[in-house]
């Protein structure tokens, strides 16, 4: 049975090209340039061939959700555990000048107390210090022990306030106003306007939305002494939290693990340890104990990072042809202390001559972090906005003046099929047009993301003597269904079920993976996996190959749970009982070649408004997302559905709500902090674009959640025949605009 | 403080009603609260002293737990428990979100605004006493047929609700369902295909 292997000629070294990759970092996106090999190998074939992926599969990890099983970070519990949590400083911009931690310390149960270091504190939340307990209620009785004296200095939380040359100052002798970027030409985009025959000159703020995740920020240190130490994070990168952990506690990063089996959702806001990481690490190594810090929910809120929020004086004009011909764009970004992010303008939208500035405007809020899209639902929600009161001052419907200034044809298709989802031909043409108290309208707009990968991801694929199947890379699940992907991927391969094969993966002792942001998750880890699977294949068919007629390794077929060839067959077990005892191994590399980049996406919302009240009722939202090759059509649909719901919130709901005088947010919590429930749900209509042909997987994840608001607050205007220009929409802004 | 609930509403807005100004003037009084407390004498070992065995009634078993009076009945189920149940996520911890949501006696309540003394006479249920994952009940079936479930945080807090509410009402329909879980709160996004799960568990018990 055993062939002699052929004589190898010296292998010529394989043609390699130059490309550029996203790669993230805290969230955000940075071009790199890598070197990939120019012919890599199979690719996955036409995307309606599979038997697995581009199937509807239900997540492997479902039935552990459902029933409480699955154990998340806050989940943890281990023997001798110690509950931490943090003081917050209760002033706008204060310098501690004195903490007194006597009392405290004096509570029975209290193990230890650290502070912070005594540096100016710029916003209402920063921390102040750490408590470690025996249980969170005696570490919350220790907060309210500890005497913190403040100097409190002037604080500004208001953008229009922050801006006055007068304002107190975020940061001393610094101005509140950054300028950030100039482009384009200003006199010729001025000059263009003469052309327009219709000018639309506005301004659009969009509020500071937070994440919201359910599982709050927070890890279990799980250090005892010694020489090593385990992470349990609710993280977004595995791979994020070894490095630093291993810094705070003075050990070599190779003994710390990080475990992130199941996490509770992150939307951009969780990479590396973080403030609360620091403090966790800093108690587990004073107390020799574990400590689980995780923040409250009022933490959440007022510490750990928000929407950049954005204030847009835009200006554009359009020939009565419906083309458009300039845009003069005044940006800011809000991120508090923070530099914020804004897509700038014009966004997707070809405008002629155009020209803007942006800047970063300071307040004292904390600092703004990545947030699905970064940057882009802000400047959509101005353009789109933009675009659809150009439109309608020109009298061109909104759909054909869109086509009109969008180059890309795979727009014009979404529009198409987003205008017969939604039944754009009911919609009235005049602004609040429609008769009686309940109107409804209908608006629209149109998204883009990159969502390619980069070669950060190994996989290994081990398949035992028993034909058991393993898949291994450290790789973090969000929620978005990559345990179940990953898996798939592997089993359809190797001719096998989905129950066949077992992942394992959120564990920094496995093969590393990239951190989950920018939708490039999918991108980056599924060709590495496909890659270990085509590998595995070869190998378990170069041994079963003498049992086939000799086949050819690459003629031998899997499929339907055999491995056939020449007219024979085996089933998986007889062909895995011919590996070698230890079974083999396979590992995977990234390529190029089975991922691409660039989505559109468009989104269609219809509303009822009621005009006496100004209650708006969310009646239909439409989707159209592509994205290559749907690993799993029905985890791909939640995710649009996703983006859906929390455009919904940007648009009608949500929203940090900051006091002048105190400095401070007032709604810190989900009875003030409005999300969307259950009761403002329309009916949701998620489509995966099917016309898009590449065979290719591009992660979507930031590209559903960018059109909506637009679409909505266009809906609004359409039903009212008011334009409200500053998110969220609540009734009181649609009463005050039907008033004057 | 569970009595005035009505039977299938964990009630987060009737909730929030009784709490009334209280609740809306809780971001104000944290604030003062710091100095305040800084003005007072430290709390003595007196007063912070003291737990009591209680038994509970969890998922058809007599537990017992070691807890200080005002220890809530989540925390005593995830903290104080052994084996643990972690099943109900602690999530908000002031009765807004629904994640914590376990039956008692069958009727949902928040665990996180139950002490647990106050449950030592009721019939407690958590997720993990409705199913498992070899032998999940048709709510929790549906749920991971019809992926209504994403990070999967909010799950246990939705599928114990819909359990009790398809108890209560075995047809509703989509108004209702919605009804149901207005006190649940979910970030991902999956409240159309919870409904969906929810309606298609309901067609599946008549079947």
């Amino acid at each position: 049975m055993q062939q002699q292997p052929q004589p190898q000629p010296s292998p010529s070294p394989k043609p390699k090209k130059k490309i550029r990759v996203p790669r993230v970092v805290n969230g955000v996106e940075q071009m790199v340039e890598i070197e990939v090999d120019e012919n890599a190998g199979p690719g996955w074939g036409a995307n309606d061939k599979h038997t697995l992926l581009n199937h509807k599969i239900t997540r492997v990890d479902g039935p552990l959700k459902v029933t409480g099983v699955a154990r998340y970070t806050y989940d943890q519990r281990l023997p001798g555990m110690l509950y931490g949590c943090i003081l917050r400083c209760p002033y706008g911009h204060a310098r501690v000048t004195k903490i007194d931690t006597e009392a405290a310390s004096r509570i029975p149960g209290v193990k230890a107390i650290v502070q912070a270091p005594l540096t100016e504190l710029r916003f209402a939340g920063a921390p102040v210090a750490a408590v470690a307990a025996t249980t969170p209620e005696i570490a919350g009785d220790a907060l309210r022990a500890i005497k913190v004296t403040y100097e409190v200095l002037p604080h500004v939380v208001h953008a229009p306030a922050a801006i006055k040359p007068d304002a107190p100052k975020v940061v001393a002798e610094e101005s509140n106003l950054q300028e950030k970027a100039k482009n384009g030409d200003l006199q010729k985009a001025e000059a263009a306007f003469a052309n327009a025959d219709a000018i639309v000159e506005a301004e659009y703020i969009s509020q500071r939305l937070h994440h919201a995740c359910l599982e709050t920020h927070g890890m279990v240190v799980d250090y005892r002494g010694g020489d090593s130490a385990t992470i349990y994070a609710s993280t977004q990168g595995t791979f994020t939290i070894p490095g630093d952990a291993a810094k705070e506690l003075g050990l070599e990063q190779s003994k710390v693990v990080s475990s992130v089996e199941h996490m509770g959702g992150g939307f951009g806001s969780k990479f590396g340890i973080g403030t609360e990481g620091m403090f966790a690490c800093r108690l587990s190594k004073e107390t020799k104990s574990p400590v689980k810090l995780m923040l409250t929910r009022y933490d959440e809120f007022v510490m750990a990072g928000n929407r950049s929020g954005s204030w847009q004086k835009l200006k554009a004009g359009a020939k009565n042809d419906g083309t458009i011909v300039a845009l003069t764009a005044r940006q800011y970004r809000l991120g508090g202390i923070g530099q914020g992010s804004q897509a700038g303008q014009p966004y997707i939208y070809r405008m002629g001559d155009t020209y803007r500035e942006v800047y970063a405007l300071h307040t004292n809020e904390d600092s703004s972090i990545a947030m699905r899209a970064p940057g882009h639902p802000q400047a959509s929600f101005a353009v789109e906005s933009l675009v659809d009161e150009l439109a309608y001052k020109i009298k061109m419907d909104p759909v054909e003046f869109r086509k009109k200034n969008l180059r890309d044809e795979v727009y014009h298709r979404q529009l198409d099929r987003g205008s017969r989802e939604i039944g754009w031909s009911r919609r009235n043409p005049i602004a609040g047009g429609n008769p009686g108290p309940l109107k409804r309208g209908m608006g629209c707009a149109v998204g883009t993301w990159g969502g390619g990968g980069n070669n950060q991801c190994k996989v290994d694929v081990t398949i035992s003597r028993d034909g058991s199947v393993l898949v291994a890379v450290g790789t973090q699940d969000l929620g978005t269904g990559t345990r179940t992907y990953t898996r798939a991927i592997v089993a359809e391969e190797l001719g096998l079920g989905i129950k066949d094969v077992k992942e394992q993966i959120g564990n920094s002792t496995l093969g590393a993976a990239n951190p989950s942001g920018g939708s490039t998750t999918a991108p980056s880890l599924s060709p590495s996996v496909k890659d270990a699977a085509i590998k595995a294949r070869m190998l378990v068919a170069e041994r079963v190959a003498p049992l086939l007629g000799n086949a050819k390794p690459e003629e031998i077929v899997f499929a339907g749970g055999n491995v056939s060839a020449k007219g024979q067959s085996l089933s998986w077990k007889q062909a895995a009982a011919a590996l070698p005892a230890a079974g083999i191994t396979s590992h995977g590399e990234w390529r190029a070649d089975l991922q691409a980049r660039g989505v559109h996406g468009v989104c269609f919302a219809e509303v009822e408004v009621d005009v006496e009240t100004g209650h708006i009722r969310p009646v239909k939202m439409v989707h159209i997302q592509d994205g290559g090759l749907p690993l799993n059509r029905l985890t791909m649909e939640s995710q649009i559905n996703g983006g859906m719901i929390q455009s919904l919130g940007m648009a009608l709901y949500e929203g940090r709500v900051m006091d002048a005088q105190l400095g401070m947010q007032l709604n810190p919590g989900f009875g003030d902090y409005k999300l969307p429930g259950s009761l403002e749900m329309p009916e949701m209509v998620p489509i995966i674009d099917d016309d898009d042909k590449r065979e290719a997987v591009i992660g979507i994840a930031e590209g559903c959640i960018i059109p909506a608001v637009g679409a909505l607050v266009n809906a609004v205007f359409n039903a009212t025949g008011v334009r409200v220009r500053e998110l969220p929409i609540t009734p009181d802004k649609i009463l005050i605009g039907l008033m004057t | 403080m569970t009595k005035s609930r009505d039977d299938h509403d964990p009630g987060r807005r009737n909730f929030l009603k009784g709490v009334g100004i209280a609740g809306a003037g809780a971001a104000i009084a944290d604030h003062l609260w710091v100095e305040a407390e800084a003005a007072e004498k430290p709390p003595t070992s007196e007063t912070l002293s003291g737990t009591v065995k209680v038994i509970l009634d969890v998922n058809g078993q007599q537990r017992s737990v070691q807890v200080e009076p005002r220890t809530t009945l989540l925390n005593a189920l995830r903290n104080h428990l052994e084996p643990a149940l972690t099943g109900p996520k602690l999530v908000c911890d002031v009765g807004t979100c629904g994640a914590c949501t376990v039956l008692l006696d069958g009727k949902p309540a928040y665990s996180c605004l139950v002490f647990a003394v106050d449950a030592t006479n009721k019939k407690i249920t958590t997720v993990e006493g409705l199913g498992s994952p070899d032998n999940p009940n048709a709510v929790q079936a549906a749920f991971v047929e019809h992926d209504a479930l994403m990070c999967g945080f909010c799950t246990p807090g939705f599928v114990t609700t819909i359990s009790a509410y398809l108890k209560k009402n075995p047809t509703p329909t989509l108004a209702e369902v919605r009804e149901a879980c207005k006190g649940n709160f979910c970030r991902c996004g999956t409240y159309p295909r919870v409904f969906e799960a929810a309606l298609a568990a309901a067609k599946g018990s008549q079947a």
